[in-house]
């Protein structure tokens, strides 16, 4: 049989336990347990150390496990991929940073992680910039109808500029974002951008008692915005942004 | 596994989908790549064979490519009538992780309610389950 080894999920009080239901990581999925001690605990489950990780299916099952988890507890996610020697390496881990992780979990209990994302409509943006910009109109009409050969300086130096604005544009969107809701959120971290027309990407922790005023001032925000941006809010999640002060890299 | 939990609103600008791992992969990677508690060195045995190939896919760097397909929606932009409403074009590679969600032509403002039929449709792409309200997950109980 291959060496096994015990993939780690997150970390949880120590009352937490899986349903029987809990899927895990690997084809077939693995049996989801908790290991134990004092007041915490580490969802797990087995792997085969040569088995490879990171297909879709993994990558589904983690999330799936780490939000209904969040749902009903707090919950420390971590790193995707992290994978253990067996029972005694999570005690040792639990054991050796029990204050820390306590600490954190406190902090999580009654909050879940919301991501916010909006993508700028191109042909609104790019129609709006035209529309006030005198040089880009001017490139514009230059490269219309000509090919990307023939008007290939042109056609990059309209490229960077329209670039540019999004950058800018994006910037100041975030900023929005946070000063509409960021009131009914106990924290908020901006992610990098994971597309070349994002407008919006904030990740907010709320706390169950803000959620419908947070998703209210949300969706007024979108509103104001409806033909500019495209604007999609995830969650509830664990909170996998709001953990990057836990991290333990000694 | 999946829940996923796409609800918009009749004629919200908001889209949502509830998480849980049921949303597009490019979703789900985005989520909870390289997010999370980083285990020491010394207990961790091994980060095994993970196969991410789409981990550069979510960085921007602005480049020259970029600038010309900017470029090239500009010239897009003169033949297409402002009031007509592209179909998204829905690009996956190879391993179909990475989901662009692009409108190809105008979007003009007499075009308000198409563009909101098209929010909606995109936001079932990968599940046609229509729920009122989001739903929780309860993998857990205390």
């Amino acid at each position: 049989m291959a060496e096994q080894g015990l993939f780690i999920y997150g970390i949880v009080p120590c009352d937490v336990e899986p349903t029987p239901d809990a899927e895990g990581v690997g084809d077939p999925p693995g049996e989801v347990a908790a290991i134990q001690h004092g007041e915490l605990a580490a969802l797990v489950s087995p792997i085969g150390l040569e088995e490879p990780l990171g297909r879709p299916a993994d990558l589904t099952a983690y999330e799936g496990l780490l939000d209904g988890t969040a749902a009903v507890a707090p919950v420390l996610p971590v790193r995707f991929g992290t994978v253990v020697t067996g029972e005694d390496a999570v005690e040792d881990l639990l054991a050796a940073h029990h204050e820390q992780f306590a600490d954190a979990l406190a902090e999580f209990e009654d909050r879940m992680q919301y991501t916010v994302h909006g993508r700028f409509d191109e042909a609104e943006f790019i129609g709006g910039l035209l529309a006030e910009n005198g040089s880009a109109a001017a490139l514009a009409d230059q490269i219309r109808g000509r090919s990307e050969a023939e008007s290939r300086e042109q056609r990059i130096r309209l490229g960077e500029m329209i670039s540019q604005a999004v950058e800018l544009r994006r910037e100041a969107e975030n900023r929005a974002v946070i000063d509409a809701v960021g009131q009914y959120a106990v924290a908020n971290a901006p992610r990098q951008p994971s597309h070349e027309l994002d407008a919006v990407n904030v990740a907010f922790l709320v706390g169950a008692d803000d959620e419908q005023e947070f998703v209210r001032a949300l969706e007024e925000f979108a509103e104001q915005r409806r033909e500019l941006i495209r604007m999609r809010l995830t969650g509830p999640l664990a909170p996998y942004d709001f953990v990057s002060a836990h991290q333990l890299v000694e | 596994m999946t829940v996923a939990t796409t609800s918009s609103q009749p004629g919200s600008a908001l889209e949502r989908s509830g998480g849980g791992g049921g949303g597009t992969l490019a979703d789900v990677v985005e989520t909870v790549l390289d997010k999370g508690v980083v285990i020491d060195a010394q207990v961790s045995v091994a980060v095994v064979g993970i196969q991410l190939l789409e981990i550069n896919a979510r960085i921007v760097i602005a480049s020259v490519e970029t600038y010309l397909r900017f470029a090239e929606a500009v010239d897009r932009l003169s033949i297409t009538p402002k009031d007509t409403k592209g179909l998204p074009d829905l690009v996956g590679d190879a391993a179909g992780a990475a989901t662009k969600g692009k409108a190809i032509s105008g979007l003009g403002k007499a075009a308000q309610e198409i563009s909101g039929a098209v929010a909606d449709s995109l936001g079932n792409r990968d599940d046609d389950r229509e729920r009122p309200r989001p739903r929780r997950r309860r993998d857990e109980e205390r």
